[in-house]
């Protein structure tokens, strides 16, 4: 009687394992098939990313602000506030691209910061500061891993690139420091991402996440500029760019120029891991 | 042929309550009628009526796929656990329908290594450390002097307020803040110059204990419903 009792105890258990078994688990969430994937490291991903940054953040200091002032349009800190229409100035513009990576699902963090900002919650303590001192002399950027965090992390100079960059700050009402000039590090941007290595699809997912923040905050200047009360300070949306007239470029066209000043050096970037392995194989097979 | 038992009997009929006993709970717990029986405690301010799963989305998965994707995980062969039942309730989940361009402190903010003392005080990374739900309440902390992480070397130039930003944190008064300082800075309305001219702290503590909203009833940005939610939600799901 107790065998036929285990018998069957064992045969229900048995089919359970295999009904479980045989639906299969819940997929996994992760980008890659297998460490083979991962071909970039992280530093030159996000050194790749800093530098389609760079551009982006010249082109909109340059091409939208600094052009755009001379043409009367307005950038300010609350340029979201109502009463207020103007447009977000370049730091802010770039904490509009870095909040709308965290809402994908790139885990990518992009932080500003300095020494003497306008702002004093955006001045470097700690690790950081020191690091910054670094950046300030060499203008190298700096890699590490922050350990609390567990998040690998870069750090890259922040250049006073164009006129509007030193003027703003040397004449802001906040401002802590008065007598920055062009070429100077006014600051660092801080990249932070969970692995130290990433796939095809991971780096690709980087740079898109950061393009796709840069169109968002864009588009949200855009449409702060249709809610202007008055339809004479209102810029004319469309092809040309501020230096042509009271003109601002579309999303689209903004994007577009971005991306024809960074895609070469990107892809040379991505290209480069490939011919790397190539030129590896070749060196295997001729040994 | 068989000899059979005399205690079968009551083993059959005991068998036959449980599975409906069982039936009947697998059948009415998941009804809308419910919920506030299952809920642990009453919903936040602003929260009343919304449904358990507006939160508490389906896992992914079928619940012998989430067991065997456990299983896997206890024993090593999967690098991630699986949602059970439901997903967990995070950031995202409170972004969906509280997305902002405008917030002044996004969670995301405090990410950053330079926060790293001020998040191991209050841990501003995370919606629910301030607006932990099922508490019947806005705000669960119970005082609302938080900003002196962040800001407690404050300069303020050109202060506009009677009594100087410099004298309020001397004095420690960080309770003053969130009489003209909205955290997330969605209301609309004037901030005072002067400190008798500020809402009272009075005010502000019943605000956020769940009261009136004593800084103004215009917001620049409204959270989504739970219609318009689904909505969005559904629209996404059909691509």
């Amino acid at each position: 009687m107790n065998h036929l009792k285990t018998k069957w105890i064992f045969l229900l258990t048995s089919c359970i394992s295999i009904i479980i078994q045989s639906c299969g688990g819940v997929p996994e969430e992760t980008s890659s098939n297998g460490p083979s994937d991962k071909v970039f490291a992280v530093a030159d991903i996000l050194t790749l990313v800093a530098e389609e940054n760079d551009i982006t953040r010249t082109l909109y200091t340059k091409g939208i602000v600094g052009a755009g002032k001379k043409q009367g349009l307005k950038f300010d800190e609350d340029w979201q506030d109502d009463e207020i229409e103007a447009g977000p100035l370049p730091a802010l513009f770039l904490r509009g691209i870095s909040s709308d990576i965290r809402k994908s699902d790139v885990p990518l963090g992009l932080y500003l910061g300095s020494d003497f900002p306008i702002n004093a919650s955006n001045k470097f303590q700690g690790k950081q500061a020191e690091l910054f001192t670094k950046i300030k002399a060499d203008q190298k950027p700096q890699h590490f891993y922050e350990e609390d965090q567990k998040l690998y992390t870069s750090m890259f100079a922040d250049l006073a690139v164009a006129a509007p960059c030193v003027n703003c700050h040397n004449d802001h009402k906040s401002t802590t420091k008065t007598d920055w000039k062009l070429g100077d590090v006014m600051g660092a941007t801080t990249w932070q991402y969970p692995s130290d290595s990433l796939s095809y699809k991971e780096a690709i997912g980087v740079i898109n996440a950061y393009r796709n923040g840069t169109k968002a905050i864009y588009n949200a200047y855009l449409k702060e500029i249709a809610a202007f009360k008055i339809d004479s300070t209102k810029p004319q949306i469309g092809k040309n760019w501020p230096s042509k007239g009271f003109y601002l470029p579309t999303a689209e066209v903004f994007i577009d120029s971005v991306r024809k000043l960074a895609s070469y050096h990107s892809m040379e970037t991505l290209l480069l891991v490939e011919r790397k392995d190539q030129n590896t194989t070749k060196d295997l097979a001729s040994n | 042929m068989f000899n059979k038992n005399p205690l079968r009997k009551r083993q059959r009929i005991g068998s036959f309550i449980g599975i409906g006993i069982g039936l009947i709970i697998y059948i009415i717990l998941p009804l809308k009628q419910t919920e506030s029986f299952l809920s642990l405690g009453p919903l936040n301010t602003g929260h009343e009526g919304l449904s358990c799963n507006a939160c508490h989305t389906d896992a992914k998965g079928n619940l012998i796929q989430q067991i065997q994707s456990n299983i896997s995980y206890t024993f090593g062969m999967r690098k991630t656990k699986a949602d059970f039942g439901t997903e967990n309730v995070d950031n995202k989940k409170c972004i969906e329908c509280h997305d902002r361009p405008n917030d002044r402190h996004p969670t995301h903010r405090f990410l950053e290594p330079r926060f790293k003392e001020a998040i191991a005080n209050i841990n501003a990374a995370e919606c629910e450390t301030c607006h932990k739900e099922h508490n019947d309440t806005r705000v669960v902390l119970k005082d609302a002097a938080f900003c002196v992480n962040c800001h407690y070397d404050l300069e303020v130039k050109n202060d506009p307020i009677d009594v100087p930003h410099e004298q309020l944190i001397k004095n420690k008064q960080w309770n003053t803040c969130l009489q003209c300082h909205d955290f997330h800075g969605n209301h609309i309305y004037k901030v005072a110059e002067k400190i008798k001219d500020t809402i009272p702290l009075k005010q502000i503590q019943e605000y956020l204990k769940g009261g009136t909203d004593p800084f103004s009833n215009k917001k620049k940005y409204k959270p989504l419903t739970e219609e318009e939610w689904i909505k969005i939600k559904n629209k996404y799901a059909k691509k």
